[in-house]
Formats: C-alpha cells, structure tokens, sequence
C-alpha cells in the first residue's frame, strides 16, 4: 500500500529566531514540525498536510536538557529516548523517566519529541503529558512578539487555538523533593498505545503522611488531566496502594471514558484502579 | 535539483518533493527495496534504516530531515558480499521465515549489538520491540542474536 502524500514544504530552521521568523512569514499555512511521528501519518487518518512546515528538530537550545539544583528545562525538540537517558539516576522524575522511556518503540522515541507530545492536541494517548501533569509543569511558547510562560494545564486548554506563529519552546519543572512514579497498561507489553495512564508525584511529611500529591490519568479522556479527588483524599495518609486503588474505584465515575477501535471506554476507567495500585507501589519502593 | 544524501555510502539527489516519505525514496527512485512499508505507521520496523547510525523508521522520516546524514539500509550492511556477523548468524540459524520484516530486524539487530556488544536476551528483545515478524519466529531471531553476543 502506498499512500499519496500531498506536496509540501519544510523548511529546515537552524535556530530558534529563525524558526519563529519563519513560522510568522507562513501564517496560517505554516505548521510546526517536531519529530513528525503523528504529522506523516496524516494521509492514514485521511487528513490533509499543511502546505508548509517549519522542522525544528536541529535547533540546538530545544534539542537541550538542562538540570540545575532548582529545576529542569527541556527543550520542545528534546526526543523521548534524549530525555529519558538526561533524566536516569534522578529519582523525583521517574515518573518522567519512565514515560519518556517506555512509550511506543525504540525507533519512536528516537524521533517523537516531548513538544510534539504536549502540542498534539489529538493525541490521547501521549505518555509525557500526564507526567509532566503531575510535576505541575510549565510551559513557554515563543513567538516574534517574545516569549510567555504558563502552566501545563492552561496550555492544554488552549492550545488547539494558538495563533498561527506561536511555538513551543521549552517545558519547565520545578525540582521539589518529591517521589513519582507512571504506571500504564498498554495491550502488549511493549511497542503499544496505553489504554490508561497513571502518573503520580507524591511528597511526605517527617511522619511518612502525604503531604502534597499530584495524580494525572491519561489516554482515558481525550486530554489527560488531573484527579483533585483522589490527590485531596490521600492528604495526611501515609501512602497505601491498597488504599488507593479503593478510593480509585469509588472515584471511578470522575472520569467519562473514550471509546476507540482498541478498547471500549468502560475498560479505560476498569483498569484504574490497578494502575494506581501500581503507581502508589512504586512510589514506595523509590521513597 | 534535489536533496543530497549520502545513501549506503553512495551520493544521491532524488527529485521527490522534501516531505515525501524516505521509505518511498529508497524504494521508488533509488529501488533499495529491502526496506518494506508495510504499516506506514511506525509500529513495524519493516522499514528500518540507520540514519547516521540509529535506527530510524523510514515511513515517518520526510526527506528534508536527511539531508547530508548518513543514510544505511539492509543493502549497505555488509561489504564485498560478505554478510555481516548479524546476517551470518540468522542464516545459520535458519530464522527467516518470509522475510517481510527481516531487512528491518536485521538494521535494529546491527544497532544493538553494535552499541551493546554484551547484549542480553532482554536487551535483544527491547531492542526489537518496534519489529513486528507476523510469522512469529522471535525466539529464532533472538537466539541468532545471542550467538553472536557469545563468540
């Protein structure tokens, strides 16, 4: 089978002002172009290309990982398999670690950047998004105009509308002493979409009693997003996965499941529980 | 005038247009056909290639991203005809069965125990979980690897 692709162009940026000036120059026509893992699969979801595209994949300030004692900074075109060799040996992000390391394929990860996983707005299954939830990540978008910074959260509710010049830049997560773990179920062990995330960040008080806590589910709802119920009922508890996956399934009906050729959505809202049994395990073992 | 690239250690300047797929390059205009596009989706690896020496799925590669690298297929693994230790050892072992995914798990193969001479049976088979063989002869192709690792 081959499949057509329609005529295009990509303009292979160098720097990032270069990029911004030519995502800028194409307006409306003009789209970002990461690791390209969900843009060439277009004509298989019989959608069209955009006529132009600006690559931002050799830019060297957002093919970068730096990790100072405050935070880590992430570059948009940083690749899964870069990021998850950048961040091995720093427990905190394990939940990062993991999602960046176990998504997809190998060949996938050496290609699928963490930008195109927070800005491709389809993509439910994205790994890093409920990871990066969980670290209460911030984002910052540039454009010609300059650059602004906000919450993950509030990106992922607009960014199916941002004005055509705008790029994702760099991700940003503040380094807090905490414990994360991701847990996720894929239907074969390896190489698969998972049908439910778990991502988990926890940290405790001198008596072991939860202090602050971050739970993200993803692939379960089109857009992953955070479970405020079940992170205000594990406060002041020490963590106990059996716990948790009760209080998980008694908050089960928070999420609507989506329905897919792979799985029906009540089998996404099934297999939480498990999972955050699984993640609350972890957690544990790396405490 | 096209892109160059520098495939299998030859030059080439293919006159598709910058998105076209690599996959589609090597088979339609430089006839490399070894390489497969079977799913076109990335979850096969019958595509397999070694852009400046990783494993790179060619049906999500646009041509414009390859430009100057250097580009190795099944064809350009060996040299003066003699196969390589990988393609050695997998005919020993008789492991091709239909040969449909076999040019890609034989660029993953070369990758991993380039990079991990020590390989283990668990590194070999992460190694190849992007390699789908829908005649289902992992343990032949694994165990071929492993002798490899052994001499």
């Amino acid at each position: 089978m081959q499949t057509a692709m329609a005529k295009g162009s990509i303009f292979v940026a160098r720097s990032l002002p270069d990029a911004l000036a030519a995502l800028d120059d194409r307006g409306p026509t003009g789209a970002v172009f990461a690791g390209g893992t969900w843009i060439m699969r277009a004509p298989i979801r019989h959608e069209p290309l955009a006529a132009n595209y600006v690559a931002i994949g050799k830019i060297p300030e957002l093919t970068a990982v730096t990790i100072t004692s405050e935070t880590i900074e992430i570059g948009a075109a940083v690749t899964h398999a870069a990021l998850a060799a950048a961040l091995d040996g720093l427990p905190e992000f394990a939940v990062l670690t993991m999602a960046a390391g176990r998504a997809a394929n190998p060949a996938i990860r050496s290609a699928a950047t963490i930008g195109g996983n927070m800005a491709t707005t389809q993509f439910a299954a994205a790994d890093c998004v409920p990871a990066l939830l969980c670290l209460d990540a911030e984002v910052e978008l540039g454009s010609p105009e300059g650059c602004e910074r906000m919450p993950l959260v509030r990106f992922l509710a607009i960014r199916s509308t941002l004005a055509p010049g705008r790029l994702l830049t760099r991700i940003i997560v503040q380094r807090k002493g905490r414990n994360s773990a991701h847990a996720r179920l894929p239907l074969r062990k390896a190489g698969d979409y998972p049908v439910a995330i778990v991502s988990l960040a926890i940290s405790c008080d001198a008596a072991g009693r939860v202090a602050t806590a971050r739970v993200a589910i993803g692939s379960v709802e089109p857009i992953a997003r955070r479970w405020e119920r079940l992170e205000a009922a594990l406060i002041g508890h020490p963590i106990e996965p059996e716990r948790l996956a009760q209080l998980a399934r008694e908050f089960a009906d928070d999420f609507t499941g989506r329905d897919s050729v792979e799985v029906p959505a009540w089998y996404r809202l099934s297999v939480l529980p498990s999972l955050v049994r699984r993640a609350a395990t972890a957690v544990l073992a790396g405490a | 005038m096209g892109l160059s690239l520098s495939i299998n250690g030859d030059r080439a300047t293919p006159s598709a247009d910058p998105i076209t797929p690599l996959v589609d390059v090597l088979r339609e205009e430089l006839h490399l056909t070894g390489v497969k596009p079977v799913c076109r989706e990335g979850f096969c690896g019958a595509c397999m290639v070694l852009v400046d020496g990783t494993p790179t799925l060619s049906c999500l590669t646009p041509l414009a991203l390859v430009e100057n690298c250097e580009i190795r297929t099944a064809e350009g693994l060996s040299t003066n005809g003699v196969l390589t230790p990988v393609q050695a050892a997998l005919e020993t072992a008789d492991a091709v069965q239909c040969g449909m995914c076999f040019p890609g798990m034989v660029v993953s193969l070369t990758h991993v125990l380039a990079t991990t001479p020590s390989a283990t049976r668990d590194d070999i088979r992460a190694a190849l979980t992007g390699n789908i063989c829908r005649c289902t002869g992992y343990e032949r192709i694994v165990e071929a690897a492993l002798t490899v690792v052994r001499k």
